[in-house]
């Protein structure tokens, strides 16, 4: 669980914006609503309200979307929110078939007669930006152009053209190639490699020769929106049909809110569409299903209710209710979802906890058993626990032992260089722990039991138990005492040790463990110069054993 | 108990061996004696003679008082004097061995250049010599020393006490003074030692002390001879040196508490695989392929390696089948094949559920999950998360809001609330907030949901499965009162041996 929540869009509201958007609540009440409908208040400062929304909402792009959300659960206004398209626009996007193996979508749209201010073009710019970083996915699926509509001579050609093609590009004031714009303009250098080894690249052209659209990466000056703009001409072009048309409806609700009225443009590659198509699902749900999933016993009445405030149309056929899901709402698919859409227009706060009774007797798994005796046994010798990332670097693991060039597990594109390969042994991160403890009273006894990973054809990850002991006097002797101890306090057995080289350990000092005649680990006293690698000043005397062999066979 | 009540309790009997021997070292008149003196009388090295004194000054059997003393001591031309004679006395020498001009004198080699003019003002005005027609000539005063001469023979290496020097000798030493480098003069502090009235009070008793045994020894115990001895008391009051116990980590102190809390609501605890498919880890989970969450930027894929997916045919279809029609995407196997550290624990859950597809049951599973982070002190790459799923035929939203409530409860945590929220493989899903007293304010927790059918049918999980899990580390820092959560993973001692076991 708790895949989504680190990274999440946010949504800046003016509070001003918002009394006028939602009349007559108070703003406190309103902000208290939010999280209700799925929203997060990350903050708020100056007036203006910071609020996160989760990916499966785009529509919560904008003021406009979030306070659609908002009237349906406070009860201004319930149902589908009211949108219209007004009609065909005539206007025509020709596509080349030339696009097909580029970038193959397109799609678009028409508002007229409509106002902008600083506000509602700040709101436009925030919404584009998270549709192309979430639907969009970074606009590799997905990206939209929104143009002053005035000064575009249609039908505009979707087209592709080579490198040395040259245009105005927005806030430019001269030609420049589409080479250049992709090595050296802001979003040439970001989302370039998404056009990288195509060989063309596509072009959105009017039939007066301007370019308006340079997707993904830049519009055309030509056709720059300011708050002087009364109608727009949004294009949305993509690899994928489904991000376009679902990007297209959001913009259109969210333009409509804002006052504009939207046509219909027509696409033209070979057959003819008309684009936004605004037609909205219809999901049925058996009342029964939607009240097992709560836990609930709604009627349908009820169901209809709740879902009007969640900003949905419904009405009730036998046992089923018959669910109208408008188009922008790209979050419904599935039955489940009406019951969660039932359970939010109820109120998440108004839904009651119930404890169902255990129908079977909890246990711990035997690995945690054995953990637990070999924590006791240890803890019991007067051990220290400690907990280490099984992601290290090579400079730890190997490097300060003084072995180079070896195979690890490593994975790719990490952040950090300290944790670039996966460990094969506890030791070395109990060494780097010490190293953090020189100057604290002695002895120091640490242990940790954890994974190690080794890789001898597949991938194979074994439970670990290591200790290491360091003081002025730390031998062998000790170290050998602890850990026939925990094999003998734990498992009943006799650990045997046979003289055997290892590179951790000082030669002669060093020796592999064997129990029931198998070879489970090592011990030894650690070799000057790993001690000095990681800066330690005491003798250390470390063991290690592999418990997998004792713990499979149970 | 306080220092006060300390000192009045102090008597013969809960005395040091080493604070009796001090004691009776000490003059019973009360009269002042240094620390090596006492050292000595006591037959004591000096540490422990220090050491003692400390103890007994605190018990106020003793007082101390600063003295100091000033101490001359020669300087570097100060030596040279003590070795070879002052400059006028060698050129009285020059002169007795037959050189009587300054040139005769320097080329005996007897003074420097730089020594000529003190040595014949020197000389003069100890009426040492005598200038006829050019040449020095030796007086019969010249025999007699001089009051420097007399002065520097008494400083020895050790130095000279200044305190209580005559005024002649004070007259001596303002004249050296004016020649630099003869002498050093030091001012040093010392303690001085005495036996304190309540320490005077204490010493008869400590006589009668003397024939109790400090030690029971076995050879006292075996013999039976502990039946004719008396035994001293103790200063049990003292503090005794640290000592640290072994101990469980922290945050293994809070796993173990959770899965106690899991197995007392009837969940039995799995296991499973940190390297994940990209199958179980994403595409069971009903995570489309181009989900940013699977970018390497947030997850760790293994360098180079791929994995035959442990997953049935027939579940590798139907995942296959749910993804083309729920997301329009592509869904390609070899995202599948890709081999990563696990992002969380619902693969684990997941595929024992697959597995053993029960009508009922109660499951949990704790352990480390990794994300691509930039480590800080809010985020680490690798941390544990505990998950724990229930399925049951008619498992219901508010079910899961009960177990979780319950849950959080048997944690010492009261206040609950839910927000709805979204996490790609469940449907309903909820946030659970909670109210952290000492924080005062409510902070995100476990995170919830149904698993969704996408989820449960392609593998052929018949009933609802609720789901809920969250980090554990973020509990641990509310607990510890953390502010870093690396601290976790730096086994500093100082912290671990600092931690209570019991949080009261």
């Amino acid at each position: 669980m708790a895949q989504e929540r680190a990274k999440m869009p946010v949504v800046n509201i003016k509070v001003e914006r918002l009394k006028r958007l939602v009349p007559g609540v108070k703003v406190n009440k309103v902000l208290n609503a939010m999280p209700f409908v799925a929203l997060d208040i990350e903050g708020i400062d100056n007036n203006i309200i910071r609020v996160e929304y989760n990916p499966n909402r785009p529509d919560f792009s904008s003021d406009y979307g979030i306070v659609r959300a908002l009237r349906g659960l406070l009860g201004i206004e319930t149902g589908a929110p009211k949108f219209k398209l007004a009609g065909k626009s005539g206007l025509e996007i020709e596509v080349d078939q030339a696009v097909k193996r580029i970038r193959p979508y397109v799609a678009g749209l028409v508002a007229r007669n409509g106002k902008l201010n600083d506000e509602t073009i700040k709101q436009l710019i925030s919404m584009q930006e998270d549709l192309h970083n979430g639907l969009g996915r970074r606009r590799k699926k997905a990206s939209i152009g929104i143009h002053n509509l005035d000064g575009i001579k249609f039908p505009v050609t979707y087209k592709t053209v080579s490198g040395d093609y040259t245009f105005e590009p927005l806030g430019e004031s001269s030609n420049q190639s589409i080479d250049r714009i992709l090595k050296e303009s802001e979003t040439g250098k970001q989302y370039g490699r998404i056009l990288k080894g195509l060989g063309r690249y596509p072009v959105i052209v009017d039939s007066a020769g301007a370019t308006i659209s340079f997707p993904p990466i830049i519009n055309g000056n030509v056709t720059k929106v300011d708050k002087n703009c009364r109608n727009l001409f949004v294009e949305v072009t993509a690899t994928d049909q489904k991000a376009a048309e679902d990007a297209l409806a959001i913009i259109a609700v969210t333009l409509y809110d804002a006052g504009f009225e939207i046509r219909t443009v027509t696409i033209d590659s070979g057959k003819k569409v008309e684009t936004p198509q605004m037609k909205p699902k219809v999901i049925s749900a058996d009342i029964g299903y939607v009240n097992s999933i709560l836990g609930m016993a709604f009627d349908a009445k009820q169901a209809i209710d709740y879902l009007k405030k969640s900003r949905l149309d419904a009405k009730a056929s036998g046992k089923k209710i018959i669910c109208t899901v408008p188009r922008y709402r790209i979050d419904i698919n599935h039955p489940i979802d009406i019951a969660e859409e039932v359970a939010i227009g109820y109120g998440i706060f108004n839904l009651e906890p119930t404890f169902p009774a255990s129908p079977t007797a909890g246990q711990k798994n035997l690995l945690s058993t054995y953990f637990c005796a070999i924590r006791e046994a240890l803890t019991g010798l007067g051990m220290i626990e400690a907990l280490s990332f099984s992601l290290t670097s090579r400079e730890v693991q190997y490097n300060a032992f003084g072995i180079t060039g070896k195979d690890a597990l490593a994975v790719d594109g990490s952040k950090s260089l300290e944790h670039e390969i996966l460990r094969d042994s506890l030791i070395p991160a109990l060494l780097q722990s010490l190293s953090r403890n020189v100057h604290e009273e002695y002895p120091q006894r640490l242990f940790e039991i954890g994974k190690t990973f080794h890789k001898n054809g597949a991938l194979t990850e074994r439970w670990n138990v290591g200790g290491v002991i360091t003081h002025v006097d730390a031998g062998y002797t000790e170290i050998r005492s602890v850990m026939q101890a925990l094999i003998k306090s734990c498992f009943g057995r006799d650990a045997i040790t046979k003289a055997a080289q290892n590179t951790m350990f000082m030669e002669g000092r060093s020796a592999e463990i064997v129990i029931d005649g198998m070879l489970m680990g090592t011990i030894g006293e650690v070799t000057p110069l790993a001690l000095e690698n990681f800066k330690l000043r005491m003798p250390v005397a470390a063991f290690e054993i592999d418990l997998s062999h004792i713990i499979k066979d149970k | 108990m306080s220092n006060e009540s300390r000192n009045n309790n102090s008597n013969a009997a809960t005395l040091h061996p080493i604070e009796k021997s001090l004691l009776k070292a000490l003059p019973s008149d009360g009269t002042s004696i240094t620390v090596d003196r006492l050292a000595e009388r006591a037959s004591l090295s000096i540490d422990q003679t220090r050491r003692g004194i400390e103890w007994l000054k605190f018990k106020n059997l003793v007082s101390v008082s600063e003295t100091s003393t000033s101490t001359i001591s020669l300087g570097p031309l100060g030596h040279k004097a003590a070795r070879s004679g002052l400059p006028e006395r060698r050129l009285v020498k020059a002169i007795k061995e037959g050189n009587s001009t300054m040139a005769e004198v320097l080329a005996s080699g007897m003074l420097d250049n730089d020594e000529i003019n003190a040595a014949i003002s020197g000389a003069r005005r100890n009426h040492w010599i005598q200038l006829t027609e050019g040449k020095m000539v030796a007086t019969p005063l010249a025999d007699v020393q001089s009051p420097e001469e007399i002065f520097l023979s008494r400083i020895t290496d050790i130095g000279l006490d200044s305190t209580n020097l005559s005024v002649e000798n004070k007259k001596v030493i303002e004249n050296l003074k004016k020649r630099p480098e003869y002498l050093v003069m030091k001012e040093v502090k010392y303690p001085q030692i005495s036996i304190s009235e309540i320490g005077k009070m204490i010493l008869p008793m400590i006589e009668r002390e003397k024939s109790k045994e400090r030690k029971l020894t076995s050879e006292l115990i075996t013999s039976g001879k502990w039946k004719e001895v008396e035994f001293s008391a103790l200063d049990v009051e003292a503090p005794a040196p640290a000592v640290y116990p072994g101990r469980r980590h922290p945050l293994v102190d809070i796993i173990e508490e959770v899965k106690e809390i899991f197995v007392g609501l009837g969940f039995s605890e799995i296991d499973g695989p940190v390297v994940q498919s990209g199958f179980w880890n994403f595409d069971a989970l009903f995570t489309p392929q181009d989900h940013p969450a699977r970018e390497m930027q947030d997850t760790f894929y293994i360098s180079g390696q791929r994995q035959q997916i442990p997953a049935t045919s027939e579940q590798k279809r139907k995942v296959a089948e749910v993804h083309k029609k729920g997301w329009s995407t592509k869904w390609n196997i070899k995202e599948a094949e890709s081999m990563v550290l696990r992002t969380h624990t619902t693969p684990v859950t997941l595929r024992h559920l697959a597995m053993i597809k029960p009508e009922v049951g109660r499951y949990f599973s704790v352990g480390r999950v990794f994300r691509n982070e930039k480590v800080s002190y809010k985020h680490l790459v690798e941390f544990h998360q505990v998950e724990g799923v229930a399925t049951a035929p008619l498992a219901s939203l508010r079910d899961l809001m009960g177990l979780q409530k319950e849950f959080y409860a048997k944690m010492g945590i009261k206040k609950v609330k839910f927000w709805p929220t979204f996490f790609p493989y469940t449907e309903p899903s909820l946030q659970s907030m909670v109210y952290n007293e000492k924080l005062e304010k409510w902070v995100e927790l476990f995170g919830m949901g149904i698993f969704r059918p996408e989820v449960t049918e392609p593998l052929g999980i018949k009933n609802r499965v609720l789901a809920w899990g969250g980090g554990l580390e973020r509990i641990a820092m509310f607990r510890f009162r953390l502010h870093d959560v690396r601290e976790l993973y730096g086994n500093r001692l100082a912290w671990l041996r600092s931690v209570p076991r019991c949080q009261l």
